[in-house]
């Protein structure tokens, strides 16, 4: 339909144009307060490097990174260890009503989650957990994606190893830790960067449990900030860059484990 | 040989394995009641104590009037003289006189549910007898049925044995605590306190002195209670009573001071069999125990096939993790929330009076909800525009595996990355005279456009800005469904002469149809529950044109901490979105399906 050189005018457009904003981010984020709304200015006369400690010191946002940090790294240990155990059972062991189970589990992907946090926000609530690490992590710890995920993965890898070691006298649990999961490890790797990234992503919940500001994760803390600095848009920017910065350094050196994901729940 | 005996010995374990689980489970029913009583004793304790300290305060520290509240149960001790007091609950008086302690003895209750426990233990008996007799001789193959209705009949009986001898202490010592407070205000009034002041040292909700023939001003009650009140029968001058208002009982009390010049006070206190209540926690522990027992014993048949039954076991052994959490997380949550929209529950209130269907009709003619959902569907339209896009460009990064990692670097950030960051950035650029957009606009003599302060424009607006998030997640999908398209169809095709256009209708898109549909139900699942754009970047304004489902549930909840109906949109949402996923199977695949096989 198009020549090469077609192609690659079309792309490099598309591509302009979904990094613009991206680009227009970080040159805000160096402008001074009121050269933003000097017309004619998009760049910024001289980079204004001290807005980056400025903003970032107005609100207390290594603490705010510190807890995503804790918070996702809670989420993907607990998502990868329920996963990867029930993913196994439902690829690899026979037991009755077994699809039935798997069937159930999937349908609570079609649950919007928001008909769950008025009970989980009560349950937290009555045991007191409101504002502290485990009433954020505790309700995030299980993905029905990531069993679907790790289910199908098991499913492609040959059962062979498995039979040799439970041959060899090893037990289920055995067979599951020393064989089959050291196989799944690209799986899993796929599994926790997706788990960590919907965890760091995730807004509602967290809003919804932490009120002090020590517990507040990194996108609360934005929205806060936000709010509070409305016309300061240098320092929204700056605050913006460094959120937006760890999780594209994390997608430039994972990426294939993130194309691998999507093409195994995509293709059935 | 040993195989054998292994397999059948861990058969004869299963009914006492299930004997011990019903055990556990009467072990958690008695000590939910038991707790939730001792933690609403605990409270009364520590309220007395309060009460005590306010009476201190406001009788400038006398220990006769004090312990006139409850005559020897209350000590006044100074901090170096014996630090807590008698009792095991103390309560430091406050600015006045920092150095006293003024010691409460706890509160007794009858103690321990009798009939509940005599049940429980019956119930273990029985359990145990079984398990024992079934040790000796051979489990049976079928389905033990007969004794799963057993277990299930008792525990249902021991949790509501526990529940009415809970109800029970908990009114006993909603009465006590009224009479308690009572008697703290008449002390009070005795030496010389003004009735309002009196009144706050009850230290009981809603306690106050306002006229009764003004029922709205009776102070923090809900207007139905104070009707209620100002209705029921009143005689005596010290006449604790009940009223019974929004399916709740509230225990209150008239006083009338002996200066009868002054206003009459009503204390009025909402009673704890509604505010502790351990219905909620007993039916779970009941339906859960029943639950563990049913499935120890649905194992039982298999114990004819031990192969089986191991792997059963192992299997819900892998499983159990994360079907506990999902169970305790998901499953529990969905019928609670359920339970919720179907009451007035207000997060502030204790009561939670039973409403029926209510919610779910006054929001069937609730314009503002109604128009939130239409603001989501139109919303959901940019799913089928990101397609088209993201169908584009893996059509045009086919050829060459570079392009198609450059595109994927390019594109796919805005889909992982920080939600709220990216809306502020996107808040910045559409920005009415300041924003890169409208600058360039004029730039091209084009005039600006108001993308997120006016109606017309805003939910177009965040529309545009979903399908930049969403636009590169689709195309990878794309891009791997189209590598599976074998190249030779292609071929063949050319060799007929089919055009580009001719090969996309016929080969590209009936060989992506299980991806597109893919892409198509997830993206409108998500686009239902959209949330952060909205909540950072508009607000649900201007004049509610982008308050979508998610946002408007979030609001009735949190803002205005009206749970049940927040429950019941949150399940008419659902209903929506299982609709729309249904009609989407039933027609898109079917329809594709019957053209592929015609």
């Amino acid at each position: 339909m198009l020549d090469r050189a077609g192609r690659a005018a079309l792309l490099t457009l598309a591509c302009a144009a979904m990094a613009a904003p991206f680009l227009w981010m970080a040159a805000t984020s160096l402008m001074g307060q009121l050269e933003v709304f000097s017309s004619g200015r998009v760049l910024p006369a001289v980079p204004l490097w001290s807005n980056y400690p400025e903003a970032l010191t107005a609100q207390p946002f290594a603490r705010y990174f510190l807890n995503s940090l804790v918070f996702a790294t809670a989420v993907v240990t607990g998502q990868v260890a329920t996963a990867t155990a029930a993913g196994y059972a439902f690829a690899r062991i026979d037991f009755p009503g077994r699809d039935r189970v798997f069937m159930l589990f999937l349908s609570t992907m079609m649950v919007p989650v928001v008909i769950v946090l008025i009970p989980r926000f009560l349950m937290i609530d009555a045991i007191g957990w409101i504002d502290s690490y485990q009433g954020l992590v505790s309700t995030e710890l299980v993905s029905v994606w990531g069993i679907f995920l790790m289910r199908q993965y098991f499913r492609t890898v040959p059962r062979d190893l498995e039979d040799a070691a439970r041959v060899d006298g090893a037990g289920p649990f055995r067979v599951f830790w020393s064989v089959a999961l050291p196989l799944a490890k690209p799986a899993v790797a796929t599994l926790a960067l997706f788990a960590f990234i919907d965890a760091w992503k995730n807004l509602l919940w967290p809003l919804l449990v932490t009120r002090s500001m020590e517990m507040r994760v990194v996108e609360v803390g934005i929205a806060a900030f936000h709010s509070t600095y409305e016309i300061n848009w240098p320092y929204q920017m700056a605050a913006g860059v460094v959120a937006v910065l760890p999780i594209a350094l994390l997608f430039l050196f994972t990426q294939r484990y993130f194309v691998r994901g999507i093409q195994l729940e995509g293709i059935r | 040989m040993k195989e054998g005996g292994r397999r059948r010995s861990l058969a004869a374990w299963l009914p006492g394995i299930a004997a011990v689980m019903f055990v556990a489970g009467v072990a958690v029913i008695l000590a939910v009641a038991v707790g939730t009583v001792g933690g609403a004793r605990e409270a009364a304790t520590m309220d007395d104590a309060r009460v005590a300290a306010s009476l201190w305060e406001l009788t400038g520290g006398s220990a006769d009037v004090v312990a006139r509240l409850r005559p020897g149960g209350i000590t006044v001790e100074a901090v170096e003289d014996g630090g807590a007091g008698p009792g095991a609950y103390a309560y430091e008086t406050g600015a006045l006189e920092p150095g006293v302690w003024i010691g409460v003895a706890p509160r007794q209750g009858a103690g321990w549910p009798a009939s509940a426990t005599a049940l429980a233990l019956l119930g273990a008996l029985f359990m145990a007898a079984w398990a024992a007799t079934r040790l000796r001789s051979p489990p049976p193959r079928r389905y033990p049925a007969a004794i799963a209705l057993v277990a299930t009949g008792l525990l249902v009986m021991v949790a509501a044995a526990a529940q009415r001898w809970a109800e029970r202490e908990l009114t006993d010592l909603s009465a006590a605590r009224v009479a308690q407070g009572i008697g703290a205000v008449e002390i009070a009034i005795r030496a010389g306190a003004a009735p309002d002041r009196a009144a706050r040292v009850a230290g009981l909700p809603w306690a106050t002195s306002a006229a009764l023939e003004r029922p709205d001003q009776l102070w923090t009650m809900p207007r139905e209670v104070g009707e209620a009140i100002v209705s029921s029968p009143q005689s005596g001058d010290t006449a604790p009573y009940t009223v019974e208002a929004r399916g709740a009982t509230y225990h209150g009390a008239r006083l009338i001071p002996s200066p009868p010049a002054q206003d009459a006070l009503h204390l009025v206190f909402l009673g704890y069999e509604e505010t502790a209540s351990p219905d909620v926690a007993l039916a779970a522990s009941a339906a859960g125990s029943t639950l563990l027992v049913a499935l120890v014993l649905f194992l039982l048949p298999l114990s004819a096939r031990p192969r089986t039954l191991r792997r059963t076991l192992s299997a819900w052994g892998f499983l159990a993790p994360a079907a506990t959490l999902l169970l305790v997380f998901t499953f529990g949550p969905l019928l609670f929330s359920l339970w919720i929209s179907l009451h007035e529950w207000h997060l502030v209130d204790p009561a939670h009076p039973f409403t029926g269907l209510d919610n779910y009709r006054s929001l069937l003619v609730d314009g503002d909800w109604w128009s939130a959902i239409r603001n989501t569907a139109i919303f959901t339209l940019h799913v089928p525009l990101a397609m088209a896009v993201a169908l584009a460009l893996a059509l045009l990064t086919r050829g060459s595996r570079r392009a198609a990692r450059w595109a994927r670097l390019a594109l796919f950030l805005p889909g992982i990355t920080s939600v709220v960051a990216i809306a502020v950035v996107w808040k910045w650029l559409l920005n009415d005279g300041y924003g890169l957009v409208n600058r360039l606009l004029e730039g091209a003599g084009l005039g600006s456009v108001p993308w997120l302060t006016s109606p017309d424009t805003a939910l177009g607006s965040l529309m545009l800005i979903s399908v930049w998030m969403v636009v590169g997640y689709q195309m990878v999908v794309f891009q791997a469904g189209l590598a599976a398209i074998p190249r030779d169809w292609y071929d063949a095709a050319r060799v007929d002469g089919a055009g580009p256009l001719q090969r996309l209708r016929h080969i590209t898109l009936p060989g992506l149809r299980h991806t597109l549909f893919f892409v198509l139900v997830t993206s409108v699942i998500g686009s239902f529950q959209v949330f952060g754009l909205v909540y950072v970047m508009t607000e649900g304004g201007p004049l509610g044109a982008t308050d979508v489902a998610v946002y408007h549930i979030y609001r009735e909840a949190w803002e205005f901490l009206r749970f049940g109906s927040a429950a019941a949109m949150s399940w008419m949402l659902f209903a929506i979105v299982f609709v729309a996923t249904w009609l989407h199977f039933r027609f898109l695949e079917g329809r594709r399906e019957g053209r592929v096989h015609a």
